[in-house]
């Protein structure tokens, strides 16, 4: 019966999926809490990362444990930004008066980090990728 | 009778409000399938859902308090997906180590380009000052720059909407300007990308290439991090 078979399969995905969530969201609670408890200067979603980096790192959560949850949170990132974004409403006067200064602004602004990034990368990748490949070459000579 | 009082129903606060968040999730998900079968710069779901979500939340008067009811759990999830940037750090860790100079060097540029331009910038264009400042952290994530925001006196919101204009403009404008600029390397164009279009940027990235892809997803979370980590530090800076 492949129909049932797949239809178990769509199940266990989902309820992996929804578990996985809930333990992010866990994490994220836990953490903000701490974060808010011990007045860290770092907020409980940064210092979340960290840990679960930690945790990955040293083997004491294997990736696939929250592989799943983490793709959809990461994937499904702009669902989440939308609304806030929605509540320009409320500005509607500021960007009718400001809209072509703020435009010009964004564009004029993300051009300049775009260009100057992209330019420093990519000199820099150049030379490093020389070095990479001359450290290579030189534990290749050693081995012979 | 029986049909003012379904009017009456679905007029009431309530349902708006369990309405706004169907609304949003409907257009997100709607825009994306669209976008999948058509690549059209204008159904990018960046674009595309947000403005149908706006033109459909005036259209049916409903009220803003209504709207944010349910959809603030929907922002709650910023939090939780922050985390979740922890995999893809753990999972390219071959790449970081291969080019540390590199993404150091591309994460320090971009971080402090954004907030340089942005200042310059603001200096010579009048802009009320809620506005300049939440400008400042235009170029990193959402949830990192809805974080930081309030270190400069940036208001979260109007700070998302500036982040998300900064992603759509970095998609519409890359491929010329690396053209231009004859930036062909894929570190160079993911960089790039990463640091000024976040998570736009890092889609368009993947469309590029895999490794310009990747590359992007990692300087956009190492400068989110970085950029609420220093936050205090670059209000004074900057403020």
């Amino acid at each position: 019966m492949p129909f049932l078979q797949a239809a178990i399969r769509r199940c266990r995905h989902g309820a992996l999926l929804l578990i996985q969530i809930g333990l992010f969201c866990l994490l994220s609670l836990v953490c903000h809490w701490f974060a808010t408890w011990a007045h860290l200067p770092i907020p409980g979603s940064v210092l979340g990362l960290g840990i679960l980096l930690i945790l990955l790192i040293s083997k004491l959560i294997p990736e696939r444990a929250v592989q799943l949850g983490a793709a959809w949170l990461i994937g499904e990132l702009l669902l989440f930004f939308i609304p806030p974004v929605i509540s320009i409403i409320k500005y509607e006067g500021l960007f009718e008066q400001y809209g072509v200064n703020i435009m010009f602004t964004l564009v004029i602004g993300s051009i300049c980090v775009m260009v100057g990034t992209g330019f420093v990368v990519d000199r820099v990748f150049r030379f490093e990728r020389q070095l990479n490949i001359k450290k290579h070459a030189r534990r290749h000579v050693k081995v012979a | 009778m029986a049909d003012s009082k379904v009017m009456d129903f679905i007029m009431s606060q309530t349902s708006l409000a369990l309405i706004s968040l169907l609304l949003t999730v409907f257009c997100y998900f709607g825009a994306k399938g669209l976008y999948k079968r058509h690549k059209v710069w204008w159904l990018a779901p960046i674009l595309f859902a947000p403005v149908m979500i706006i033109l459909l939340v005036f259209n049916l008067d409903i009220p803003l308090p209504t709207y944010f009811e349910y959809t603030h759990w929907l922002m709650a999830m910023l939090a939780p997906a922050t985390i979740a940037f922890a995999l893809p750090i753990y999972r390219e860790r071959k790449l970081i180590c291969q080019y540390p100079l590199t993404i150091t060097l591309g994460v320090v540029a971009g971080l402090f380009l954004g907030m340089i331009s942005t200042w310059l910038l603001v200096k010579f264009i009048p802009l009320p000052a809620e506005l300049s400042k939440s400008l400042l952290v235009r170029s990193v994530s959402t949830p990192f720059a809805m974080e930081a925001t309030g270190a400069f006196g940036g208001v979260p919101e109007l700070t998302a909407m500036m982040v998300l204009i900064t992603g759509i403009i970095g998609m519409l404008v890359c491929e010329p300007l690396f053209k231009l600029m004859r930036i062909r390397t894929s570190l160079g164009k993911g960089v790039a990308l990463g640091a000024s279009a976040h998570g736009a940027g890092a889609a368009k990235a993947t469309e590029l290439g895999q490794q310009e892809g990747v590359i992007a997803s990692l300087t956009m979370i190492f400068i989110g991090i970085a950029m609420v980590l220093g936050a205090p530090v670059f209000a004074l800076i900057f403020i």
